[in-house]
């Protein structure tokens, strides 16, 4: 908890400055998924996607929560009404075995460890933005890793994947981020 | 030492050096002015420039809220070395990064908060606002500081630029003006120079050089023009003063010789005089010499015709009566000489009297029916009615009357002599006109010329014929010309002769003034006669018309009348004269009537004289205080003047008028004369 601390802190600002409603954090949980749910949505805006991605300009960005749903409301608060180049947000809440392959991005829930390589498997070659929360998945072939350093929130991409799936990150996102290489060893148990 | 007293030279080259450093100072700085306001806006753009690019570079940073980041973002300021301060601010206002380059220190500057897009100038620092944002969205704000060291350093580089640039043309400007200067001094401090010679040395033949065409030329010419002129003047003037000097000297000679000359003639004149007077005293003194035994031998004659008569003894009558003839003769011209020698010495004064014109004539023609009746003439006489009053020296007026008789009586025989006596108004004045005329041998043209002249008789041969010294026409033109009359001749050698008379009917002092005071002795016989007359009036008055009325009126009624033109006549005549009354006017030029009046009441001799104020002022107030007698206010009332001057004359003491009693010493009356001058030989 008292590591917690700075991050609660952090939090607070950061749903000050997206313009968040202001409500009382319940839990330390619901501060750090108000952090990540802020870092997913810089990430919307430091992507870019292949021309191909959206039908129209203003075609909504999907994102789809697969697993178990750590954001509870927060996610939905954080991007009701904001934009990326005249692009909404729409959330989906998934399970395994439904299609994903419509997401524009792809949060991919602890619950869903055991089969990171079959939902990775299910997005190959498709722009789909696969972002996780769990040590080792970028090297797994997760594009973009969410991890907690020193009480603070970090990310690591992995470059490979991305280039896959045919999404261009901005240089400015990945001079902030750790950048992991793929694992040669597909099959290789995670650390 | 004052700048306007600076030499030329140097007034040149200090204008020159002070137009030149100050367009440079001007143009400089102006350059360096925009220079430097344009170079500041350059740092302003380059620091926004600047701020633009990290704030892109650090927006992702402050997106994820990566401080390390961020920070390592601003670390790339270190390259400027004017930028003092670089901060993040997260979009709620609070420092997210920051980067002091001259240690960790917060400068005090650093504004705690963000604040909107934009640049301003604090404290000498320039600093900048701007938003972060990420993709459209504001992440947070980037303040940079800048101490606009490269400003600074460029002001003061330009600055010694410019100091160092004016000080080398200053100096520059200083040669060349130093060299340029000469052109406009050079001929000025010349032409000084020459002045200074020309002023101090009095030396006209310097002349000044010409340098140039210019106005300092034309200057020039013009001072050379003016030393040739004055050059030539001053030998000019030499050249007169040179013959002035010659000329003086000369004339200087003429007045000594001049000088000599009017002494000698001074002398001369004086011993003229002398030789006159002495001639003059000689003739008096024979006279009266010669008349004392004249008298003894007319009186005894006369004595001894008489007693002849009574004893019968007929035969000596006719010697007694020739010597008694020639006696009587001689003294007549005994009598002329005197009168003649009394006028000439300016010792014969008038006396002036009003008498009936008529009852003299006709007593002088009774005196004169022996010598009518010498040579058988006939007289007719004729007199006009209005002859009336005539105010003259009688004595005088008989005088030549007889003469003229007489000598119409010597020249004419078995003739007619006629006297016509009658008034004449000419030129405003009355004359009484006598005109004598006789029927006998007449007067040459040539004659009639020194008719009138002493001691000549119309003929040499004449005074052998009929006798008579000449002088008989000589005394009657004086005597008219004392009295302002005149006398004239009309004759023909053979057609008998007029001799015609004016005399004023009015004669007054003031016309026979000249006469009166001619000589010293004439004015001691005039007071003598004055003091004779008890009934003179003084009339002070400035205006010689008032002055003529009040005579005539006054000698009318029986006054002589002594005239004073202004105050100090006045006072001087009324000393001599001491008259009965005396009339004053008073406003007068220079001795005013009440200073006439005071003066005459402070005088002992003079106090007790009656004076009657006749005048325009009206003040008898002022006139009674001062002492005035009466007080009339002109034109004046005669009557009332005539009134009062004979109340003054009835109230006056009779002490002076025992001097009335004086006989006359020139009877008219040939016979009279005898008889008195026989009187008085027999008393003695």
């Amino acid at each position: 908890m008292r590591l917690l601390r700075p991050i609660i802190a952090i939090g607070i600002c950061l749903s000050l400055a997206l313009g968040a409603s202001a409500q009382a954090l319940d839990s330390s949980d619901s501060s750090e998924y108000l952090i990540k749910a802020g870092f997913i949505y810089n990430f919307a805006k430091l992507v870019g996607w292949p021309g191909g991605a959206f039908a129209q300009p203003d075609s909504p960005i999907v994102i789809g929560i697969l697993g178990t749903d750590p954001f509870g409301g927060i996610i939905d608060r954080i991007l009701a009404d904001k934009k990326v180049d005249a692009r909404r947000f729409v959330i989906k809440r998934l399970k395994w075995g439904m299609d994903f392959k419509d997401c524009d991005i792809l949060f991919i829930g602890v619950s869903e460890t055991a089969h990171l390589e079959e939902v990775l498997h299910a997005v190959k070659g498709l722009p789909v933005l696969t972002i996780g929360e769990t040590p080792g998945f970028a090297r797994r072939g997760c594009i973009i890793n969410l991890i907690v350093e020193d009480n603070k929130v970090r990310f690591e991409v992995n470059l490979d994947a991305a280039k896959q799936a045919d999404l261009n990150i901005s240089s400015r996102l990945l001079a902030l981020a750790k950048i992991i290489p793929q694992s040669t060893a597909d099959a290789r148990k995670p650390e | 030492m004052n700048l306007q007293n600076l030499s030329i030279k140097r007034k040149l080259m200090l204008i020159t050096m002070l137009t030149s450093s100050a367009a440079l100072v001007l143009s400089s700085a102006s350059f360096l002015i925009y220079d430097l306001i344009s170079f500041r806006k350059l740092l302003t753009l380059d620091l926004m420039t600047q701020a633009q690019i990290i704030g892109y570079n650090s927006a992702a940073a402050m997106a994820f809220r990566d401080e390390a980041a961020a920070t390592a973002t601003l670390s790339a300021l270190t390259a400027k070395e004017d930028i003092v301060a670089a901060v993040l601010y997260s979009p709620d206002g609070r420092i997210f990064a920051h980067y002091f380059p001259n240690g960790t220190a917060h400068p005090s500057t650093l504004p705690g908060r963000s604040q909107e897009n934009g640049y301003r100038f604090e404290g000498g620092y320039l600093e900048v606002f701007r938003e972060v944002t990420l993709n459209g969205e504001r992440v947070g704000t980037l303040f940079l500081q800048s101490d606009m060291r490269q400003w600074s350093v460029r002001a003061r580089r330009y600055s010694g630029i410019v100091g160092i640039f004016v000080l080398v043309s200053g100096f520059f400007a200083l040669l060349v003006s130093s060299q340029l200067q000469r052109l406009i001094s050079r001929p000025i401090l010349h032409l000084e120079n020459a002045m200074r010679m020309v002023s101090t040395n009095k030396n006209y033949e310097v002349r000044a050089t010409r340098f140039y065409g210019d106005e300092i030329g034309r200057l020039i010419d013009g001072f050379n023009t003016m030393l040739s002129e004055i050059q030539h003047r001053d030998t000019a003037l030499q050249r007169a003063n040179d013959e002035l000097k010659t000329r003086t000297r000369e004339l200087e000679g003429e007045i000594i010789h001049r000088k000599q000359t009017q002494e000698e003639l001074l002398k001369a004149k004086h011993a003229a005089e002398d030789a006159s007077r002495a001639k003059s005293a000689f003739l008096a003194n024979m006279s009266h010499e010669l008349r004392t035994p004249l008298n003894a031998i007319i009186g005894y004659s006369e004595m001894l015709e008489e007693e002849t008569r009574d004893s019968g003894k007929v035969e000596n009558l006719q010697d007694l009566q020739k010597i008694q003839g020639a006696g009587k003769h001689l003294l007549s011209l005994i009598n002329d000489v005197l009168d003649l020698s009394k006028i000439e010495a300016g010792k014969m004064g008038l006396h002036l009297e009003t008498f009936d014109v008529s009852l003299m004539v006709e007593e002088m023609v009774t005196t004169l029916q022996p010598a009518i009746a010498k040579n058988a003439n006939k007289i007719h006489v004729q007199l006009a009615d209005d002859l009336g009053m005539m105010r003259a020296d009688a004595t005088k007026v008989r005088q030549i009357l007889f003469n003229l008789m007489s000598n119409a009586c010597k020249f004419t025989d078995h003739g007619t002599i006629s006297l016509d006596v009658s008034h004449a108004i000419t030129e405003g004045q009355d004359w009484i006109r006598f005109r004598v005329q006789d029927t006998g041998i007449g007067i040459g043209t040539k004659q009639q010329d020194k008719l009138f002249q002493e001691f000549s008789q119309a003929d040499a041969t004449i005074s052998r014929k009929y006798g008579g010294t000449g002088l008989g026409l000589a005394i009657s033109h004086r005597f008219v010309q004392m009295m302002k009359g005149r006398i004239s001749v009309e004759s023909q050698a053979g057609q008998g002769s007029t001799f015609t008379v004016h005399l004023p009917a009015q004669v007054t002092l003031e016309t026979a003034e000249a006469t009166q005071l001619e000589g010293a002795a004439g004015v001691a016989v005039g007071l003598s006669e004055y003091r004779t007359e008890a009934d003179t009036i003084l009339v002070i008055d400035d205006d010689p018309a008032v002055r003529d009325l009040m005579s005539r009126f006054l000698t009318k009624l029986g006054f002589r009348v002594v005239a004073a033109a202004g105050g100090e006549e006045g006072l001087r005549l009324a000393r001599e004269v001491r008259p009965l009354v005396i009339t004053l006017d008073v406003i007068m030029p220079e001795c005013d009537g009440w200073i006439v009046l005071s003066k005459l009441k402070s005088d002992p001799n003079l106090a007790q004289i009656p004076v009657i104020m006749v005048t325009v002022v009206d003040n008898e107030a002022m006139g009674f205080d001062l002492g005035a007698s009466n007080y009339l206010i002109k034109p004046v009332d005669r009557d009332r003047l005539a009134v009062l001057i004979e109340k003054h004359r009835a109230a006056r003491v009779p002490s002076v008028s025992e001097a009335k009693v004086i006989p006359s010493r020139k009877a008219g009356n040939k016979e009279e004369r005898r008889k008195i001058e026989v009187e008085v030989s027999r008393r003695s």
